[in-house]
């Protein structure tokens, strides 16, 4: 394989639940060391998509290949394609210590080695204190680094991690994002995160991929991907308000909006509500259409008030 | 003044039916035994009497013999139907049932019209008629009625396992073979362990096969203790020897209860049924031993229908059918064959409606205080383990004076019926209901629901195959219930299945032979009905 071959390479992969499909034509390529986040509603096909990858499901049409080799008939315990759930599925009958030593221990590795590996993963992901503890006495978070150690000590040459930070309490989860990202990166190993959190897939990945109703629909850095949304659904998946622009629909941030005097009645909005988010203020109006933006600003607005609206800055979305 | 909680008060009323209806009754009976005889020299010579020995070892031999070999066979069959999603799944597993609506006399006449020397297979290929009398052909009723039973609790137990720990192994490079004893040997064991132990004790107390099948060299210690209170009138030995049963099956059948306890998917998982890898020799291997369970069943169903039309003797087309509507059969009997229908639909009706409300009411109890739930488990158990006879003669000697008589015994009857497939209309209910996250049941209660309402309005509608087959079990238990109906039962109140056995002990083996595949008809009609209303939502 060349340098510049990709790791994995998905060619026009379809999946299907019974008679709905539900992965419709999906390409893409991950390189060696290449995190990529697949980022989607619920029920877009991320899952599914994964599990083909993993081989649980089998693509109703495309190919799938890793290193050059195409993956179809290879059963999933010989892929060498680990695998993290939103819930961790750590052997409850082994402790933190037998689950990290486990697939080092199938594939015969040598007591030396396997310590060493035990060693480097529980150093690198913070476990060495609860090595001789069963799953049952761990923490949400710290089952999930457990269950990434787990499969790092595979040495896969990819990982899919499907929403693995999901059912985290919001105060680890941060930094949950910053140790599997670090532990990814020492051991080289090219992964899959799928999520429908935006913040965390803006975050976490190298590049980023946007799925909807079982389709890919923007590919690249995740500021590319942010900061040139293609569609409307792309930009209030994102985050933005669309907007009614001179030339068209345009997104626009809910940073970027200033709310004044009214003006123009098609620029003419009602507060319907108003409150503190940390030390700025999030406020919902409502437009002459009915349709509903939201704005942020250092200052509260009076829910029922009328304000007009103008913004700094916009993306022009196609019509 | 706090009111006591709604699932203090369905505990305390399931409680007191079972208990004014099975162990007083049957607490009466021992006391009643075992105090005149003088106690542990009572309990010490029924222990010693050879006799007693003889029925012991009986029981305890086509027990473990049935148990061994249905688990040998249900296993494989239960791993197939657990695990792998085909074509009408969910029907031919709900199909599996069927023998549950037959009483084990039905078996013992359709093991003779396979096996027997006339029978269907016997005939041609006399080898085989070896499965037709003694011990091999009491196992064989007992496999016939039990390997399903092993096969659906199998398949329960897969059906618990966790498809993402099996999912992360593969992922971590363990083979299928680690897969299996990592993520599902475990609860598919615990599923056929329980199947095993429940064919032990319905084996080891079993009534009608040894009788007809053996002679009394195989009696069971169910049948010594009818005998020693109906044929030789010691009602006393009979009660001594009931005490023992009890003890001694007290074990097997606390090992059931807590097993059945652990045969629950965690709370959110779902193992989900994949398409069978034909690729693996192993899929065959279990395709075909499931595929020969269901068309050894089957076969059976068949050769009982086939022999009630025609005759083994080479007598005329239907002659048995015709003979079971005769007025010499209705003189016989006391009874029409009209009449006999009427009263067995009719108490296994009520049976399923006293089944279904206690199951409801047992099943909230034990997931809101999931601690009663062992002891609770056993105690619906035990009239089980009183085994049919005992109960019946309890609640005849203890009920039926304070009922006025013979004439309301149809309660009696419908009681019975009902207390023998509460554990199993239970279990139906209790499994489901366990692998339903609590937020929906949570949620109507803050909106300020009682327990008991949001029980009904947010879990039960979503358990409704559980209740189907809870309904189904008590019905079919009550449908086919032989030993204790015809303990309790008067000619006005005889049923088909007493009908059957009194046509069979008069060697009227046509019009019995008829009678048999009416009640197999009527069990097929009932559970077409039952079945077909909630197959669609599952396939």
């Amino acid at each position: 394989m060349s340098a510049s071959s990709p790791l994995l390479e998905l060619d026009h992969v379809s999946a299907s639940w019974g008679r709905l499909e539900v992965v419709r034509s999906v390409s893409f390529r991950v390189a060696e060391g290449e995190l990529l986040t697949l980022l989607g509603p619920n029920g877009s096909g991320k899952t599914t998509l994964l599990r083909v990858i993993a081989g649980f499901e089998r693509p109703t049409a495309g190919s799938v290949r890793l290193g050059g080799r195409d993956l179809a008939g290879i059963p999933p315990y010989r892929r060498s394609i680990g695998l993290l759930f939103q819930e961790p599925a750590l052997f409850p009958h082994r402790t933190v210590l037998e689950n990290i030593a486990y697939a080092p221990l199938l594939q015969r590795r040598r007591s030396e080695e396997v310590r060493s590996i035990v060693s480097e993963l529980s150093g690198l992901l913070s476990l060495e204190r609860l090595l001789d503890r069963r799953p049952d006495r761990l923490s949400g978070g710290e089952q999930q680094r457990v269950a990434l150690a787990r499969s790092l000590a595979a040495r896969p040459k990819l990982i899919l991690l499907d929403e693995p930070f999901a059912s985290v309490d919001v105060e680890v989860r941060a930094g949950l994002h910053a140790e599997f990202r670090t532990a990814l990166r020492q051991f080289g190993t090219a992964a899959i995160h799928v999520t429908h959190d935006r913040e965390e897939g803006l975050f976490l990945g190298d590049r980023l991929a946007l799925i909807f109703d079982g389709r890919l629909h923007a590919e690249g850095t995740p500021q590319e991907v942010f900061s040139r949304p293609t569609s409307e659904r792309i930009a209030s998946f994102l985050g933005y308000n669309v907007l009614a622009g001179p030339e068209g629909p345009v997104a626009v941030l809910p940073e970027e909006i200033t709310c004044g005097p009214p003006s123009a009645p098609a620029r003419t909005y009602t507060v319907r509500a108003s409150g503190p988010v940390g030390r700025r203020y999030l406020s919902v109006l409502e437009g002459p259409g009915g349709g509903r933006v939201e704005v942020r600003s250092d200052a509260p607005l009076e829910p029922g008030a009328s304000v007009g609206v103008s913004w700094s800055r916009e993306v022009r979305l196609p019509r | 003044m706090r009111r006591p909680s709604s699932e203090l008060v369905l505990l305390a009323a399931v409680v007191a039916v079972v208990g004014a209806f099975a162990l007083v009754p049957a607490g009466e009976l021992f006391a009643r035994s075992l105090g005149p005889s003088g106690g542990l020299p009572a309990l010490a010579n029924a222990v010693t009497e050879p006799a007693s020995q003889r029925t012991f070892s009986n029981s305890l031999v086509q027990g473990g013999l049935s148990a061994v070999l249905a688990v040998a066979v249900g296993y494989p069959a239960g791993v197939f139907v657990g695990r792998y999603r085909w074509f009408g799944r969910e029907t031919v597993r709900a199909a599996l049932l069927l023998p549950f609506l037959l009483p084990s006399l039905v078996m013992v006449l359709g093991v003779l019209d396979l096996f027997g020397g006339s029978g269907v297979v016997g005939g041609p290929v006399p080898a085989v008629r070896w499965f037709a009398a003694g011990i091999p052909g009491i196992v064989a009723v007992n496999l016939f009625y039990n390997v399903p039973i092993v096969v659906v609790l199998t398949a329960t137990g897969c059906e618990a396992s966790s498809s993402s720990l099996e999912e992360t192994v593969a992922s971590l490079g363990g083979s299928p073979a680690r897969a299996y004893l990592e993520a599902w040997a475990r609860p598919s064991w615990v599923g056929a362990a329980c199947g095993g132990l429940l064919t032990f004790v319905f084996s080891a107390l079993s009534f009608a096969p040894p009788i007809l099948l053996c002679g009394s060299r195989c009696d069971t210690v169910e049948v010594r203790v009818y005998e020693l209170a109906e044929v030789f009138g010691a009602p006393s030995s009979a009660g001594v020897l009931a005490f023992l049963l009890v003890v001694l099956f007290l074990a097997p059948a606390l090992a059931y209860v807590l097993l059945r306890r652990r045969l629950r998917p965690a709370r959110g998982w779902t193992a989900r049924a994949r398409p069978p890898p034909w690729g693996a020799p192993g899929t065959w291997a279990l395709g075909a031993t499931f595929a020969a369970v269901v068309g050894a069943e089957l076969a059976l169903v068949l050769a009982v229908v086939v022999r009630s039309v025609v005759p083994a003797g080479g007598g005329p087309l239907g002659q048995g059918w015709r003979l079971l509507g005769s007025a010499t059969t209705a003189a016989h009997l006391g009874i029409s064959v009209e009449g006999a229908v009427g009263n067995t639909l009719f108490f296994a009706a009520l049976a399923a409606g006293v089944g279904i409300v206690l199951a409801t009411a047992s099943a909230f109890v034990t997931s809101r205080r999931p601690r009663t739930a062992t002891g609770l488990g056993l105690l619906l158990f035990m009239p089980v383990l009183f085994s049919p006879v005992v109960l019946a003669e309890a609640l005849a000697t203890f009920w039926k004076p304070l009922l006025g008589g013979s004439a309301n015994v149809w309660v009696l009857i419908v009681l019975s019926q009902s207390l023998l497939g509460l554990p199993f209309a239970l279990q139906s209910l209790e499994i489901p209901l366990a692998g339903l996250p609590r937020a929906g049941a949570e949620a109507a209660e803050t909106l300020g629901a009682s327990s008991w309402a949001a029980y009904v309005d947010t879990e039960l509608p979503r358990v409704r195959r559980g209740i189907q087959t809870a309904v189904l079990f008590a019905f079919a238990l009550g449908l086919g219930e032989f030993t204790a109906t015809n303990f309790l039962v008067t000619p006005r109140y005889e049923t088909l299945p007493v009908a059957v056995y009194d046509l069979t002990s008069a060697r009227l083996y046509p019009a019995a032979g008829a009678a048999a595949a009416l009640l197999l008809l009527l069990s097929l009609v009932v559970f077409a009905l039952i079945v077909v209303s909630g197959v669609d939502e599952r396939e």
